[in-house]
């Protein structure tokens, strides 16, 4: 094989080259744009549950209140036992769990969205900490209170002041901006998770609608290894019926509804489509090329070029014009990543993860979490692209070994 | 010129399909000896230059080059043969048209394991035997028809072959042209001693040969 002389030949036959080269490298840029639109979407999935620390959210929807008076669960997140949370904790693939409280807490003269968190779990809303405007995040084991800022602004209440939330005094120790936080687990009031379960413990409408017993809670973050994702929440549903409400990436990748994200299997064979079409083009080239050249074979072949060494000097100029078609191919990727990544998504937030009532001005309405799509090629990707590419100079050249071994040295001495 | 025969074909015969193009035709070759074989289009002499040169294996007979019997080699064996003891001129040249003229001459050393350096050099000096010293990186398609077969001679020598094979080596010529590829041809064979067997359709030019062989319909008629 002579480097020199395959250079030379790629060269010379430029137009020859650039089909091939163009055409393979369209072929590996939507190979690597599918793949990584699919990854992107799937990630975007991933970023209403990643922001509060979790995999998984857990909630059991139950009875309707019967009077909205008092605190009371909302009907889509009721009582989950602590027997239960027990069993789930031993769920094989589970890393963590944070628990929360949400209770709708309905006093005379106001209504509060009332959060109660572990103020020490980074699995859960206690992620919240980031979001502090003013004041300070809840300390463990005292009774206190961080409120929303624009709840707050709207019933001028601030930090320092104390506030009655069914009929116990919380002091406001800070301020949370809730459109920077996280759109799951949401409230006006933040309290420390005993103090919620207290209130849930003693509220009678709340009792007789789902009973709720110490160590209970409504809300369950699960963080769980990635591949075990979907196992866990089906062993979830083995424990707590088929009706609990489970939200997992795969769950919100459904909302998003879109092509790429709804199935595998779809851009597997739009990807695998469009490297068959780029081997085709690469290998129709290469065939051009050797029925072309029949007579220069010839020529090799005479002069003492054996059959090996005539297909290594192909297979070389196959798989050095499909490297350049992989480079290619990954720049073009690049490009076009780039331009989608000023795109943005919306991804809907299911109603029953929304903490606000419907019945409340605003509570009806759909929640997104908006985020620009989170695209990048891996370079892994990129470096099986590239390999990909050179394993289809090598195949196509090999392939092609046939059509060379089939030309005879005495073609050269048939006269034009 | 040595008395020994380099070049030995026994009984050959070369049949495609039902056609017979060279009928039972033996002829011997002596080292150093300038041999043409004449005849009309079509009577077999190409054919038979592609079995003595084992570019094509007879169907019956026995070709014997440098003492070694090359009818039953195989398609590999007949190539590193040919790279080490032979050398063909053609008569539409063959040049590479990617590859510049010294490139073109170190075609047959390309498979071989040699210095690029020492290719390179072997290229120039075969390129300044043929005065073409001033033309070395011109691409073929550059050259006039004398100066691509002047490239292609060097050619034939770069692997310093045994025996070199000439197919009509004039024939894309014109005649002043001519004259000087078979005064180069005649130089090399009577300088360097060089053995050649030449492939032509005219009696002229086959006169300047030591020996002439005449073929007719597949058979040695002279």
């Amino acid at each position: 094989m002579n480097l020199h002389y395959v250079v030379k030949e790629l060269y010379y036959r430029w137009r020859r080259t650039i089909v091939s080269v163009v055409g393979l490298s369209v072929g590996i840029a939507l190979f690597i744009i599918l793949n990584v639109l699919s990854l992107a979407y799937r990630e975007a999935a991933r970023a209403p549950l990643k922001e509060i620390g979790a995999d998984i959210t857990v909630q059991r929807p139950g009875n309707v209140p019967q009077e909205l008076t008092g605190a009371v669960f909302p009907c889509s997140a009721v009582t989950i036992r602590r027997e239960e949370i027990t069993k789930i904790e031993k769920i094989p693939g589970i890393v963590g769990t944070g628990k929360a409280v949400l209770v709708w807490v309905f006093d005379p003269h106001q209504a509060w969205v009332v959060l109660g968190i572990e103020g020490e779990n980074s699995i859960g809303p206690a992620i919240l900490r980031a979001f502090v405007t003013e004041g300070r995040f809840l300390e463990n084991g005292k009774s206190e209170a961080l409120i929303e800022v624009g709840y707050a602004k709207q019933f001028g209440i601030k930090v320092g002041s104390n506030i009655s939330v069914a009929g116990r005094s919380f002091p406001i120790v800070g301020l949370v901006d809730a459109s920077r936080a996280p759109k799951i687990a949401v409230a006006n009031l933040y309290l420390p998770l005993k103090d919620a379960q207290s209130i849930a413990l003693s509220s009678k409408p709340l009792q007789s609608v789902s009973p709720f017993a110490q160590g209970d809670v409504n809300l369950l973050f699960i963080k769980a290894e990635q591949k075990q994702i979907m196992p866990v929440a089906a062993a979830l549903k083995n424990i707590l019926g088929s009706k609990v409400v489970i939200a997992t990436p795969e769950s919100f990748l459904k909302l998003l509804g879109n092509l790429f994200a709804l199935s595998d299997k779809f851009t597997l064979a739009a990807a695998l489509i469009a490297m068959l079409i780029a081997i085709l083009i690469a290998f129709k080239t290469m065939a051009g090329n050797i029925s072309e050249r029949s007579k220069e074979i010839g020529v090799m072949k005479a002069v003492g070029w054996t059959q090996q060494n005539v297909t290594m000097q192909f297979l070389m100029e196959s798989i050095l014009q499909c490297f350049a078609a992989g480079i290619l191919g990954i720049f073009i990727a690049v490009i076009v990543v780039y331009g989608l990544s000023f795109l943005t998504v919306n991804i809907p937030i299911p109603w029953e993860m929304s903490p606000k009532p419907h019945f409340l001005p605003g509570g009806g309405e759909q929640l997104y979490k908006t985020l620009r799509l989170p695209i990048y090629i891996p370079l892994k990707l990129a470096a099986f692209a590239l390999l990909l590419s050179v394993f289809t100079g090598g195949i196509t050249g090999a392939l092609l070994s046939r059509h060379i071994s089939k030309i005879k040295p005495s073609e050269v001495l048939r006269h034009e | 010129m040595n008395n020994a025969d380099i070049l030995m074909g026994v009984n050959l015969s070369k049949k495609y399909d039902n056609l017979e193009v060279v009928k039972n035709l033996s002829l011997n070759v002596k080292e150093g000896e300038f041999v043409s074989l004449v005849g009309k289009s079509g009577c077999g002499k190409t054919t038979l230059l592609s079995l003595l040169s084992g570019l094509e294996k007879p169907t019956k007979g026995q070709v014997t080059l440098n003492s070694k019997d090359i009818t039953g080699a195989s398609e590999e064996e007949l190539a590193l043969f040919r790279r080490e003891y032979v050398g063909f001129i053609f008569q539409s040249f063959n040049l590479i048209p990617t590859l510049t003229a010294w490139e073109n001459v170190a075609l047959p050393l390309f498979p071989i394991k040699m210095a690029s350096v020492q290719r390179h050099k072997r290229a120039i000096e075969l390129l300044e035997q043929m005065e073409m010293g001033h033309r070395i990186e011109h691409l073929p398609a550059t050259l006039s028809g004398g100066e691509k077969q002047r490239v292609a001679i060097a050619r034939a020598l770069a692997n310093h072959p045994k025996i070199v094979f000439a197919d009509e080596p004039t024939g894309n010529l014109d005649s002043a042209t001519g004259d000087t590829i078979m005064a180069i041809l005649n130089a090399l064979h009577k300088n360097q001693g060089m053995t050649m067997l030449m492939v032509t359709h005219e009696p002229n030019l086959a006169k300047t040969a030591d020996r002439v062989i005449r073929m007719q319909d597949g058979e040695v008629i002279k």
